[in-house]
């Protein structure tokens, strides 16, 4: 094994990186304090927060599944401590593996060459951590003033946050999905095969109400399974 | 009435979130940095400055326009205690949005409503523990169940984000999604705009697009 992979995997490293998990998990933990605390305000019974918080965590383990392999492969050259903060704190694994390519270029060797040493491994790190810290400050600071400016544009009008709501988030999946669709192939089929399953799901769960909450993963297995049949490797 | 309503929700919610938000980036910006600490003490890893910063400036010129892009694009929908949480864990497009959306669909929830944002922040907090999880145990085991898989499913992995999306643009379609659709296409494809150019244009386009309709409607209805 490398030298810098051997300083980067070792057991004092994941220690290290434990105090950026923990924050994660305790601003969850005081924001859905929070959210539940609020939730009678609103008349939104006990149930009905804890389905929504269930139906987050459940529907995240489908789209989970795309941070798995990229991990185990980014893991490879950077380390286990640093693969897992990187992957628990913003950053995707693209953005991540640009920026420690950069910081090893920065100080002029590849990475992952024999060259690339310990000096050289935490200029990696800085790039992500550096480049990372962008959007923690910028929400930091500026989260509180976008509110204050989507309320002016809405002007209290709940119809118009409606609105505002539901055409940022389709034109944010319009956007996510045209990449896919462009790329033709098992990507575009999936996407279609998913998206049209996901219209059938909808319909049966008139009929059977619990369905509703797997639909995601029920819906985005269909169009893998598929795919994997259609396009094997 | 409403606004002694939307005073408790502020003092209850927003206000506590704030702080909440404001506190946790900060303290995690600085967590993030703590095994750089340890690097340059227990090992001398001290780059030089000038390196420290050619790496983060090289890094930055490819991502900085998204630092302000991404929180502001994907704002409307993820209200003030999901922009934290998002931007904190990261992963925004393929699992924050999906589960805010599958919540708010299944509880039916009115767009738009406090309630509808509570559903939301909550689906975001589980689905970040749902993250810790994830991140966690492929870190430990990852290479492990990558190796006992058939490559038949590790095949149909490939396909997890398309996935993602097809589903969730599936279920918000019906409103705006041929305008959207139809808009980040011809961006994309006929155009030479750069990512951070389209993703704004798209989402505020789009809400324009959704007020007009919505105003042409209304006053429609007005006449009659």
């Amino acid at each position: 094994m490398k030298e810098y992979l051997q300083v980067a995997n070792q057991p004092m490293m994941w220690l290290m990186v434990l105090p950026a998990i923990i924050v994660v998990l305790a601003q969850v933990f005081f924001i859905a304090k929070r959210a539940f605390a609020t939730a009678e305000e609103v008349e939104m019974t006990k149930e009905e927060s804890r389905k929504a918080f269930r139906i987050g965590f459940v529907s995240g383990i489908g789209p989970a599944l795309s941070v798995f392999i990229v991990m185990v492969a980014m893991i490879a050259v950077l380390g286990g401590p640093i693969t897992w903060l990187r992957t628990v704190i913003i950053g995707a694994a693209s953005t991540e593996l640009t920026a420690a390519t950069f910081g090893a270029e920065a100080m002029g060797v590849e990475f992952g060459s024999p060259e690339y040493g310990i000096t050289e491994y935490a200029n990696s790190i800085l790039a992500m951590v550096l480049n990372g810290s962008g959007w923690l400050i910028i929400c930091g600071l500026f989260t509180d003033k976008l509110g204050v400016i989507q309320d002016k544009i809405a002007g209290g009008n709940t119809a118009l946050y409606g609105i505002i709501g539901s055409a940022a988030i389709t034109a944010a999946f319009s956007f996510l999905l045209s990449d896919h669709l462009r790329a033709g192939g098992g990507s575009a089929l999936t996407a279609v095969i998913s998206g049209l399953t996901m219209v059938v799901i909808m319909r049966i769960c008139k009929k059977y109400p619990k369905l509703e909450e797997l639909s995601l993963g029920i819906a985005m297995v269909i169009g893998m399974a598929v795919s994997a049949i259609v396009f094997p490797q | 009435m409403e606004k002694n309503i939307d005073q408790t929700y502020n003092q209850k919610f927003t206000i506590p979130v704030i702080r909440i938000g404001r506190i946790s980036m900060f303290i995690a910006t600085l967590a993030c940095f703590v095994p750089s600490i340890y690097l340059a003490i227990r090992y001398g890893a001290r780059p030089p400055i000038g390196a420290i910063l050619a790496g983060w400036g090289l890094t930055a010129a490819v991502y900085a326009p998204f630092y302000f892009i991404e929180p502001i694009s994907y704002f409307p929908v993820l209200g003030i205690a999901g922009t934290y949480m998002s931007f904190l864990a990261g992963e925004i497009g393929n699992m924050r949005l999906p589960c805010a959306a599958v919540a708010q669909s299944v509880l039916k929830v009115e767009e738009g409503t406090k309630k509808s944002e509570l559903v939301g922040t909550l689906a975001i907090a589980g689905s970040v523990v749902t993250s810790v999880i994830a991140g966690t145990l492929s870190v430990f085991v990852g290479s492990f169940i990558l190796n006992v898989l058939p490559a038949s499913v590790l095949r149909a992995f490939d396909f997890v984000l398309p996935a993602v999306f097809g589903s969730m643009f599936a279920i918000k379609a019906p409103k705006f999604g041929v305008y959207a659709l139809a808009l980040v296409l011809i961006l994309k494809i006929f155009t030479p705009l750069p990512v951070f150019a389209i993703l704004p244009l798209t989402v505020f386009s789009t809400i324009a697009f959704g007020i007009f309709e919505h105003k042409k409607k209304n006053s429609k209805g007005a006449e009659k």
